[in-house]
């Protein structure tokens, strides 16, 4: 019988096995290969060793400054979508009136598929007739061309990240929902008040889905490719612009692989991206027990 | 929580109108582009409030020469069999992980967990040559069958549900002469129907809008699903000629709107699972 059913299991999950060798573990492995050749997908590879990685980390100086213009935008987008998150929750979790309403209005930005939103938003951050601009005139302010300038054209990327900061907010609801009612009533009892409640109680029983969301936003904001496509330079191939201001990782690995057919340099940025997804995962999971709390956790005083 | 004073109040709802009308406001925008006539577009005098009302336009992008009808095809084909391909595969590897005892096993369900880690551009390379070798540049089969192997986030959420099902049940149709083919079947697919729902609208909301393996995989118009045919057709920008901005806004439109009823729908039904709490939280 155990034979039998050990066979089965084997059975039943070898379309998993099967996806996995081929789609993930034999690619990675042969990505690596290929991270160590010059291929140009028509001749055969050619083996250089660690010549792409040498390249890319002393003599590509676009490659550090996608780099350098991925982190940028992680590190804001993330932290400050999650504080907006966190700001907008504490109100909808307020004893109101048509929460429900305000809940769907704050999260229907995040149901816009990426392309429908980067044309939206190239539109909307126009130098002229854009409309953030004309918000902005309202108010006397002389707003720049967001994306035609070095300057501003991460953070008109880091605004428009703003808008579909709704999923976070679902999630945290959730997580404030299931605050047992007592703490509130005892915090009350002492004469907290609710901007004191939510510092002390709700956003520490929070941490874990915080930290969730942070791991998940940094692995998103990474991997940053549509916008810049769609909306930098003059967008598709010419993207990035200007003067590779807006210049991500992924974009570059894509130029490089689907443009120039630099398969094996393209395939090195892979793998220095994967590294550095890891790294940083690892960063938030390690700093984890200085910031998350856990409800069934017996803290060391 | 304590009641609010009446200014507490009045200050919570205006923060609340005030944030909600700033995120609305870019959906006014592009109704106002869609709406708009071709003499508005060709000048590019768009306003914020729609001051036409063309809404022959949502007729006019099936109707003429562009394709939308095909890539709307295009997109429904690669949701369908995607979906499809997760439902059945994914729960069927989600029952081997929560039923069936083999040696091994958890070392394969560490692996599966950790492959969710990995940002999926380390393997974009030689899948794009494989799939080149195997003839599917210009097809949607790069983009679907990887569906077939099952995801491993799916697999994973299904496993929980599976083990919250009373293993008696399982007991007694062995007894009753079930195969473990046939408990899955028989037992474990009908009991876990609302996951296999969510599992569904996961990959709706993951593939509808798919845009990166379309644009690697697919250069014939008409094979685009409709994110990477809007995209084209917004970046029809060749010398002066300005783009249809107008149906380009219909388009944008007409990708949203199912992903908007889809979380409607899912959103409700996600609330009955309580996926945020119990012993599926997120921890």
């Amino acid at each position: 019988m155990r034979k039998k059913e050990a066979f089965w299991f084997y059975i039943l999950v070898s379309p998993w096995v099967f996806g996995f060798l081929a789609m993930t573990l034999g690619p990675m492995v042969y990505s690596f290969f290929l991270s160590l050749t010059n291929w140009d997908l028509f001749t055969a590879p050619k083996f250089i060793g660690l010549a792409n990685y040498v390249k890319l980390f002393t003599k590509d100086t676009i490659f550090w400054k996608t780099v350098f213009n991925t982190l940028y935008y992680a590190f804001i987008s993330v932290p400050l979508g999650m504080a907006f998150s966190l700001f907008i929750a504490y109100f909808l979790n307020r004893p109101i009136k048509g929460s429900a309403i305000y809940r769907t209005l704050y999260y229907i930005p995040a149901t816009v598929p990426g392309v429908a939103s980067a044309l939206l938003f190239k539109w909307l951050l126009a130098p002229d007739a854009g409309m953030i601009n004309r918000f902005l005139a309202l108010f006397g302010v002389d707003g720049p061309a967001w994306l035609l300038e070095p300057l501003w054209v991460k953070p008109a990327l880091i605004l428009m990240s703003m808008w579909v900061v709704g999923a976070n907010i679902t999630l945290l609801m959730a997580g404030i929902k299931s605050i047992p009612n007592e703490f509130y009533e005892a915090a009350e009892l002492d004469g907290a008040t609710p901007i004191a409640q939510y510092y002390l109680i709700t956003l520490p029983l929070l941490t874990p889905i915080i930290f969730f969301n942070v791991i998940n936003g940094l692995i998103g904001s990474l991997q940053i490719f549509t916008q810049i496509y769609i909306m930098t330079g003059t967008g598709g191939a010419s993207m990035g612009g200007p003067n590779n201001a807006s210049m991500m990782i992924v974009p570059y690995l894509f130029n490089n692989g689907f443009r120039f057919y630099k398969m094996g340099y393209a395939s090195a940025i892979a793998w220095i991206l994967f590294v550095l997804v890891m790294l940083l995962t690892l960063l938030v999971f390690r700093s984890s027990s200085a910031w998350v709390y856990y409800e069934t956790e017996v803290r060391k005083s | 929580m304590s009641r609010m004073s009446m200014y507490e109040k009045l200050f919570v709802y205006f923060i609340l109108t005030a944030l909600g009308l700033l995120l609305a406001a870019p959906f006014m925008y592009v109704i106002s582009m869609a709406l708009s006539s071709d003499a508005t577009t060709s000048k590019l005098t768009f306003t914020f409030i729609p001051q036409e009302f063309h809404f022959e336009n949502f007729v006019r992008v099936f109707t003429t020469r562009l394709n939308f009808g095909q890539f709307l095809w295009n997109s429904i084909i690669l949701v369908f069999f995607s979906m499809i391909g997760q439902v059945f595969v994914s729960s069927l590897v989600a029952y081997a992980f929560a039923r069936l005892r083999a040696p091994g096993k958890e070392i394969i369900f560490v692996i599966l967990l950790s492959t969710m880690m990995i940002p999926s551009e380390v393997t974009l390379i030689p899948q794009f040559i494989l799939f080149r070798k195997l003839d599917w540049i210009n097809t949607l089969l790069p983009m679907i069958v990887p569906n077939f192997f099952g995801g491993a986030y799916n697999i994973f959420l299904l496993r929980q549900f599976i083990t919250r099902v009373p293993v008696e049940l399982d007991e007694a149709a062995q007894i009753d002469g079930l195969g473990f083919f046939g408990i899955y079947v028989r037992i474990i697919l009908p009991l876990i129907r609302p996951a296999l729902v969510a599992v569904a609208i996961f990959t709706f909301i993951w593939n509808w809008g798919a845009f990166f393996g379309p644009l690697i995989y697919i250069n014939d118009i008409d094979k685009m699903p409709l994110a990477l045919g809007v995209q084209i057709l917004s970046a029809t920008n060749s010398a002066g000629q300005i783009p249809p901005w107008n149906l380009v806004m219909v388009g944008a439109l007409v990708l949203t709107v199912p992903m908007v009823v889809v979380y409607f729908f899912g959103q409700r039904f996600m609330d009955q699972l309580s996926l945020t709490s119990g012993s599926l939280g997120i921890k």
